[in-house]
């Protein structure tokens, strides 16, 4: 089976990193955004299964990219990635399917990356057998 | 959050200039000044209308009648809201989709609950009551609704209720509804007026957003997608809960139910009561002179509003007459809607005729009386009714 691609979109090049290198230790392919454009820039380019997206970036913000996410690739399975828990609070982050707050160790977004793919497979499967006549 | 952004295919050409809850309604009002002047009477005061088909029209009648009602010092608000295409750059693709869009209004309001109301129903209601069963319920979702004449209910969304009230099964106009258990010649049908816990509406909002199948429509794919879920929806029967004098409700959806709610209105026993000082309906009116019926002039059974002029010899039966109508000398009409500051000349035959705002109809004119005629030149609709649109030259 062919290795999931993860964007991350994280303007700080220190965290940004540590998450790539974190997950493809656990067996993924990673793309690397340091903002809004580059993201969408990306996202119009290449094949990708899953996004990290950080919220405080310069210029557009990940809670204005997300939705400009769901309109290009709509059911994008994406993860907000905050040091922020308020930003909950807007209504646009719960376009994300999963909305984890920063802690030094990445081990809970390798997790949360696991969890939201093997969903999305599951989904997946869900729906080929409902079209199977 | 009211829904007035539909692009009222079904009432053109009345909706030739304006959106359809800025259409006139029974004389004086427009059909939004019925739903607005229910949240006046429901203490409801912050209001989003959501707008996007001809809109001018709608946003002046808000602005001159309704805005000064509203005191935003207090919080309080009546807003209409284009598609500000902040979260799609898309138009508003159907009632869900328009809530969608403004979810960033629902984050800043923080409200606990959100009424989702339709802008082209006539009806009374005391939204309040509503809440007290929604409340009572602990439901998430409650749809109000009544009951119809099975055969009619295909036209509706049609419910399935338990003996708790609760919604087991919701179709959007079903080809066989389902009949009420105890009365198989009766169907229960949503009325398209939703209350919701907000933090529900916006997750199935976002839910049918993410949907590429969808139509993006409550009735259609939210409401039965959270029937299906398991989700806590509830029916407000109004023929259960309310008086009977709140059991009026029309959807103006169509040319056809336009002019027949309207001549409910001059039959001999309205079932809306317009005279009614416990629930007056507001609108913008113009300063305008008292109507006047001059020597000979005959009216029976009609509505007649301010700055109406009926000339000797004319007769006017049955019918509606907006502001600012002029009847000439000798014309007859019957059954018929004559929108605001039409004029009717000489010797004017009309008949089951509606016209439209600011239009003449000339001397000896007959309209309504030799329909093969009008069908050539008029959009005549399937009970015979005649629609003389805005602009028409003759």
């Amino acid at each position: 089976m062919a290795k999931a691609r993860i964007l991350v979109v994280e303007d700080d090049d220190k965290q940004r990193q540590l998450y790539c290198e974190e997950l493809i230790a656990a067996g993924y392919d990673t793309l690397e955004a340091r903002n809004a454009s580059e993201a969408e820039e990306l996202l119009n380019r290449e094949q990708i299964d899953l996004i990290i997206l950080d919220i405080n970036m310069p210029g557009v913000s990940g809670l204005e990219l997300l939705p400009r996410i769901h309109e290009l690739h709509p059911g994008m399975p994406v993860i907000i990635h905050t040091a922020y828990g308020s930003y909950r609070d807007d209504f646009i982050s719960w376009l994300a399917d999963m909305f984890i707050v920063k802690s030094p160790d990445a081990g809970n977004l390798v997790e949360a990356v696991e969890d939201l793919l093997s969903r999305q497979r599951e989904k997946k499967i869900q729906r080929e057998v409902k079209q199977e006549p | 959050m009211i829904l007035a952004g539909g692009a009222g295919e079904r009432l053109y050409p009345l909706t030739k200039a304006k959106a359809k809850p800025a259409v006139p309604f029974g004389g004086i009002y427009r059909i939004i000044d019925f739903t607005l002047s229910n949240c006046l009477h429901s203490g409801i005061r912050r209001i989003f209308v959501l707008t996007q088909h001809k809109s001018l029209p709608l946003d002046r009648h808000l602005w001159l009648g309704w805005s000064s009602l509203f005191r935003t010092e207090l919080g309080e608000f009546l807003a209409t809201v284009p598609p500000q295409q902040r979260l799609v750059r898309e138009w508003y693709r159907g009632t869900a989709d328009a809530v969608f869009q403004n979810i960033d209004l629902l984050s800043h309001e923080r409200p606990k609950f959100v009424l989702i109301l339709a802008g082209d129903h006539v009806y009374r209601m005391d939204y309040r009551t509503m809440l007290q069963f929604h409340l009572s319920k602990n439901a998430e979702v409650t749809i109000a609704c009544t009951t119809v004449p099975i055969e009619d209910a295909s036209r509706f969304g049609v419910m399935e209720v338990d003996e708790n009230d609760r919604i087991v099964g919701f179709e959007e106009k079903p080809p066989k509804p389902k009949p009420l258990p105890n009365d198989p010649s009766q169907a229960l049908i949503s009325m398209g007026i939703y209350l919701f816990n907000t933090e529900t509406l916006v997750r199935a909002v976002i839910q049918d957003a993410k949907r590429t199948d969808s139509d993006h429509d409550f009735g259609k794919n939210v409401i039965p997608s959270l029937v299906q879920q398991g989700t806590h929806v509830f029916a407000f029967n109004i023929r259960k809960e309310l008086p009977p004098s709140f059991h009026y409700w029309r959807d103006i959806g169509t040319l056809d139910s336009y002019y027949e709610a309207h001549m409910e209105l001059v039959s001999p026993n309205p079932l809306f009561p317009l005279h009614d000082d416990e629930w007056t309906i507001r609108t913008y009116l113009p300063p305008l002179p008292p109507a006047v019926l001059k020597g000979g002039a005959v009216a029976r059974c009609c509505v007649v509003s301010p700055g109406c002029v009926i000339e000797g010899g004319a007769i006017v039966e049955h019918s509606i007459l907006s502001p600012g109508v002029h009847i000439g000398k000798g014309a007859v009409v019957r059954h018929s809607i004559l929108l605001h500051r039409v004029r009717v000349k000489e010797g004017c035959r009309l008949e089951k005729v509606i016209v439209d705002e600011d239009v003449t109809i000339p001397q000896g004119e007959q309209i309504g009386v030799d329909l093969e005629r009008d069908r050539k030149r008029f959009t005549v609709t399937e009970r015979g009714v005649v629609i003389v649109p805005v602009g028409v030259a003759f």
